[in-house]
């Protein structure tokens, strides 16, 4: 289930910290970026590295936003909605893209390729409004830059 | 030992203690000074998060929980002013605002800490408009709880019992802020040896029993004090009556024998006092007829007369007695009096086993095994072995020898001459004993059980059994008097009997049914250190 | 892409329009690292007493003096000794700590050794929110840059000094920003924060002696070895030295950042240096350091931007998030956003504050669709009261602040949508 290179990486970063729990956030993230979720197996498998219940990995990924434990699209394209930037039409901009992807927030394209949403606010309040993809911010936006990087996206 | 006061009132309290810890020591928690409380329980670690707890100290600025503060010398605690007040009524307020008004439908209703806080420290109209949360109801957890998500004040009691008490974590808390909910893994149920306990600390109904869900209201039931039976730990229970029946057994605190917790089997062994497996009728059995029904006092003269004839045949050697080891302390000693009296040497009381843990379960499956041994009744081995060859009549009560461990079977006793069997439940015995009669479950009867750890508890009788039935103790005083035994003459009462015990045998000096008390008494000779 | 260079710089961000500032060669060509060496020549406890007597106060919104926080670090100790660098930046409207780690990562990183070496601390982990993928990878590279030249390692700049650095990436939440909350997260579990004391000097990752302090408190400490107290006290107030840098957003001409002075006056900031309101528009209502704080209305931005000073204005400098709200603006609409936010990031432990952000969040939402009443605007107040000052952490506080002020300084809006029976701002942002 978690591939031998992702072992690996995990075994390094538990090296790191003083208890081995302390690695189990890294761990989760490195679970999530060959998987794009956390599956009730995967959780299984790192509460036995990290010698604690599989249910204790369940509630840890169940509190954090970036953790997910079921299958996710390909893409998450994160409008942020708090107030700086709801103050320069972020979410006027996160319906125009939900017109445009023919989706509300929070479900899945029919190709598996993004989901919309909203997200608190990612520190980029100078240049709303803004969004992120996955790892990357797209800031000081107007619609029709918005709507090009949704459709530029694999 | 520091000195504080509470509420005006000076109070001396051991070091090292927070302030709900120190006024549960001197039993004053919710009994003269209120401090009403969720999250907290004396017998789990401070969690700190329900926030009701919160009390005045002076000269700190903001209210503290109560929970969580360590006494210190002079610290000058109220519980009672305005601010206090004021902060347990926003307490109260906002966990109203998603708590679901179940209670025409909810087991814990009469024994709601949410229905009595919310009548004495909440306010008196609800002000939300909102619709509430809905999460899952009528859940089975496991084979023993019923989960009613939506009810959960999440003070984290059961979360941190399955990880501390029967370290078996199953139950975690999922999401945050106004999400978070209490789940287990959906591979791992809620199921280990203690897990009835979660329904008894949580406060609201959330966690309740499938055993108790929906049969009576609380306010119908009497809390009557008892000790559970199933092994020689003793834990202290609370049978609730009513109607003439035990609905449950819920734990009753001791803090030197079981806390406040009680295993799940324990628990549920009320349902043995009224169950189809109870021996109700008195019987006697000539040549090879089936037994009959006869009469109770017809039949201890029956009994009576078996057993002199085989005694004025063969002499007293012929005898083996068996005594149970779910005897009451003084039923045990009316039967060691009778051996003593009539010379039988083969005495003894067949224990069975089981599994043990480390916390409250232990190997020996009879609350009496320890006052057994005490009162002259150990090992049976000899007793058996005499059963085997040599024996002509067997004096037998209960039917733990017929266990693997011991006989495996009932053949040995066909051919006696005199089989007298007193018994609680039904066995293979009935059907060979010469006579048998059914006698009073430790639920029916006044008396004293001893623990393992060699303390004396007491019990008193709850229920009346629907049909006749003496105390062991009444049979075998009886059996002495028809056999001319002139100690049996006189009074048999429990209370007498028990203040003849504690007269005469030596481990038991001081140790009667009106010196025992509600936590129990150690015998004379056991080291107060030893687990209990 | 990453942030802008500042609109206006200070000895922070000087050089972060050079991008060879980012690794270490060119950090070291700009002087850095010289310091570090400087602060090796000193005794550790001479080092904290220098930082306390600048007066250096934490930039992670509580304010607290760092050389004080230091010197809670016990002297000698069996224990192994941690720093944290809290780099958790999600207070909304802030968004210095993002240009500090993508701009000048080294600088954090000689502030941490310095730090180090004051408190005897052999690892520091630098807890970043997960979201700031950029500000990882940087300060990453920088550890690794920093290691190379022998910066980490055993005998830092040939002194028995040890020092390690670990970077961890946070998962999305903001609670664990807060101090215990990031010690609880970072040791692998929710990061639920706990109850105080034990303070975390005492108790703090993984059990051991810990101190944590925001990235830019971390930035200053250099400068303040390299210049000394009295210079650093330069900048600034008496009660508040040295520079800090404000985040100004919203509906304002040039949002971005300005390293300024604390001290320097709000209105300066808004109506000077980002521009003031656009185009034919007026200021009603500045939110001065971070969602978390009190808004003050337009006629009351005439407060220097230090504690002290907006303390009397019911309002706090917290992590100098300015947010500028013009006319247009429905503060209901506002606070429904606000509410929003601390429902969902409320870690859910205190009852207060589990309860009371959800509820405060149903009726402000409530109110602006045009189904409230008076009595709710009553019950709004009531509820924050109710939370404040109760709770394992601040964060109920901080959720119940942002309520009252705007009901102290824009109630009337509120009654408006009672009164109509709608929102009448209908020329206000979209909800």
């Amino acid at each position: 289930m978690i591939s031998d290179p992702t072992r690996s990486a995990i075994d390094a970063e538990i090296a790191r910290y003083p208890q081995r729990r302390g690695a189990l956030l890294p761990a989760l993230h490195r679970v999530q970026q060959e998987h794009g979720y956390v599956s009730a197996d995967a959780a299984a498998e790192l509460a036995e590295i990290f010698e604690i219940r599989p249910i204790d990995v369940l509630e840890v990924v169940s509190f954090y936003n970036m953790f997910y434990d079921r299958p996710q699209p390909r893409h998450h394209v994160y409008v942020c909605t708090n107030l700086p930037c709801s103050l320069r039409g972020a979410r006027t901009l996160l319906r125009q893209l939900e017109a445009h992807v023919g989706v509300k927030a929070g479900e899945p394209t029919a190709d598996g390729k993004l989901v919309l949403g909203h997200e608190e606010c990612l520190g980029a309040c100078a240049y709303a409004p803004m969004l992120r993809v996955d790892d990357t911010y797209h800031e000081d936006l107007d619609s029709e830059r918005a709507k090009r990087i949704l459709d530029e996206l694999e | 030992m520091p000195r504080i006061t509470v509420d005006g009132k000076i109070l001396e309290v051991p070091e090292g203690r927070t302030i709900l810890q120190a006024l549960d020591d001197a039993r004053l928690l919710m009994n003269g000074v209120d401090v009403p409380h969720y999250c907290w329980h004396p017998k789990l670690s401070i969690d700190g998060s329900c926030r009701l707890c919160q009390v005045e100290v002076e000269g700190i600025p903001k209210l503290q929980i109560a929970c969580d503060t360590p006494v210190q010398e002079g610290m000058a605690i109220r519980t009672d002013t305005e601010r206090v007040r004021k902060a347990r009524e926003g307490v109260m307020e906002l966990l109203l605002v998603n708590h679901p008004l179940d209670c025409p439908i909810c087991d814990q209703a009469g024994e709601c800490k949410l229905q009595d806080y919310a009548f004495e420290y909440g306010i008196e109209q609800s002000r939300t408009r909102e619709p509430r949360r809905a999460l899952k109801k009528n859940v089975d957890l496991g084979p023993t709880i019923k989960f009613d998500q939506e009810r959960c004040i999440l003070c984290r009691r059961c979360v941190r019992f399955c990880d501390e008490i029967s370290e078996t974590g199953e139950l975690r808390v999922f999401n945050r802020g106004d999400l978070s909910v209490i789940e287990t893994h959906p591979s791992v149920p809620l199921d280990n040896d203690y897990s009835m306990n979660v329904a008894d600390i949580c406060p609201v109904g959330a966690l309740t029993t499938q055993d108790f869900r929906f049969k009576i209201r609380v306010w119908f039931l009497e809390d009557v004090p008892g000790v559970c039976t199933g092994c020689s730990n003793g834990c202290n229970v609370h049978l609730g009556v009513a109607n003439n029946k035990v609905y449950r057994y819920v734990p009753r605190r001791n803090d030197d024998v079981n806390d406040t917790w009680i295993c799940d089997a324990g628990r549920l062994s009320y349902r043995e006092i009224g169950s189809g497996a109870r021996l109700r009728e008195a019987s006697v059995r000539e040549g090879d007829a089936p037994p009959k029904p006869t009469g109770y006092a017809a039949a201890v003269e029956a009994a009576a007369e078996r057993l002199r004839g085989v005694i004025d045949a063969r002499g007293a050697e012929a005898l083996v007695v068996l005594a149970s080891p779910h005897a009451t302390n003084e039923d045990l000693f009316a039967l060691r009096r009778f051996c003593d009296a009539l010379g039988v040497g083969a005495r003894g009381a067949p224990v069975v086993r089981g599994r043990e843990d480390t916390r409250l379960i232990k190997a020996e499956k009879a609350a009496n095994a320890e006052g057994a041994r005490r009162l002259g009744f150990g090992d049976p081995a000899d007793a058996l072995a005499k059963l085997r060859s040599g024996a002509a009549a067997a004096l037998v009560f209960g039917h733990d020898a017929l266990d693997e461990a011991f006989l495996g079977g009932p053949e040995v006793f066909a051919g006696l001459e005199a089989l007298v069997l007193l018994d609680v439940y039904q066995s293979q015995l009935v059907k060979l004993a010469h006579v048998a009669l059914p006698v009073r479950h430790v639920a029916e009867r006044d008396g004293t059980l001893t623990n393992v750890a060699g303390r004396v508890q007491r019990v008193m009788p709850a229920v009346e059994p629907g049909w006749e039935a003496w105390s062991a103790g009444e049979v075998v005083a009886r059996l002495g008097a028809a056999l001319g035994l002139a100690e049996f003459e006189g009074d048999w009462s429990a209370d007498a009997v028990s203040r003849r015990l504690s007269e005469s045998v030596g481990d038991f000096a001081g140790v009667h049914l009106g010196s025992v008390g509600d936590g129990g008494r150690l015998l004379a000779d056991t080291d107060p250190g030893s687990p209990a | 892409m990453g942030l802008e260079v500042p609109w206006v710089t200070g000895y922070l961000t000087q050089h972060f329009a050079d991008e060879a500032f980012i690794g270490i060669e060119g950090y070291e060509r700009a002087g850095g690292y010289q310091a570090l060496r400087s602060a090796l020549d000193m005794a550790p406890d001479a080092l904290t007493e220098l930082v306390k007597g600048s007066g250096l106060q934490g930039r992670g919104g509580a304010g607290f003096s760092t050389g004080t926080k230091w010197s809670f670090m016990p002297k000698d100790s069996e224990k192994p000794k941690y720093l944290v660098c809290n780099a958790d930046e999600s207070e909304p409207g802030s968004f210095k700590d993002r240009i500090l780690m993508e701009r000048g990562p080294h600088q954090m990183l000689e502030g941490i050794l310095i730090a180090a070496w004051a408190t005897g601390a052999e690892k520091t982990f630098v807890y970043v929110r997960g979201e700031y993928a950029l500000s990882a990878a940087r300060i990453e590279r920088a550890i690794a840059e920093a290691r190379e030249r022998g910066f980490l390692g055993e005998r830092i700049c040939g002194k028995e000094f040890a020092h390690d650095v670990v970077l961890m990436r946070g998962a999305g939440a903001y609670i664990c920003g807060e101090e215990t909350g990031l010690l609880e997260s970072l040791e692998g579990k929710k990061g639920q924060p706990r109850k105080k004391p034990p303070f975390p000097a005492q108790y703090g990752a993984f059990g051991m002696p810990t101190t944590v302090n925001n990235v830019e408190t971390f930035c200053h400490v250099p400068h303040i070895v390299a210049n000394g107290a009295e210079w650093f006290r330069g900048f600034g107030t008496e009660k508040s030295p040295g520079t800090t840098i404000f985040g100004v957003s919203g509906q304002v001409r040039r949002p971005g950042l300005y390293e300024l002075p604390l001290g320097t006056p709000l209105e300066q900031i808004v109506f000077e240096h980002a521009g003031g309101p656009l185009e034919g528009r007026q200021v009603k209502g500045v939110i001065p350091g971070g969602m978390s704080m009190p808004i003050l209305p337009a006629n009351l931005l005439d407060v220097p931007m230090a504690n002290e000073f907006l303390r009397e204005r019911k309002s706090m400098l917290g992590t100098g998030g300015i947010m500028v709200m013009d006319d247009r603006t429905c503060m209901v609409r506002a606070s429904c956003v606000i509410a929003y936010f601390f429902r969902d990031e409320s870690c859910g432990q205190c009852t207060q504050c589990r309860e009371g952000t959800g509820w405060i969040h149903k009726i402000v939402e409530r109110i602006e669709r045009g189904a409230g009443s008076n009595e709710d605007i009553d019950i709004l107040e009531d509820i924050t009261g109710k939370m404040e000052g109760q709770t394992i952490c601040a964060f109920a506080d901080a959720a119940a602040w942002p309520i009252q002020g705007m009901l102290r300084h824009f109630r009337a809006d509120f009654v408006e949508h009672v009164k109509q029976g709608k929102c009448p701002f209908s020329e206000s942002f979209e909800l």
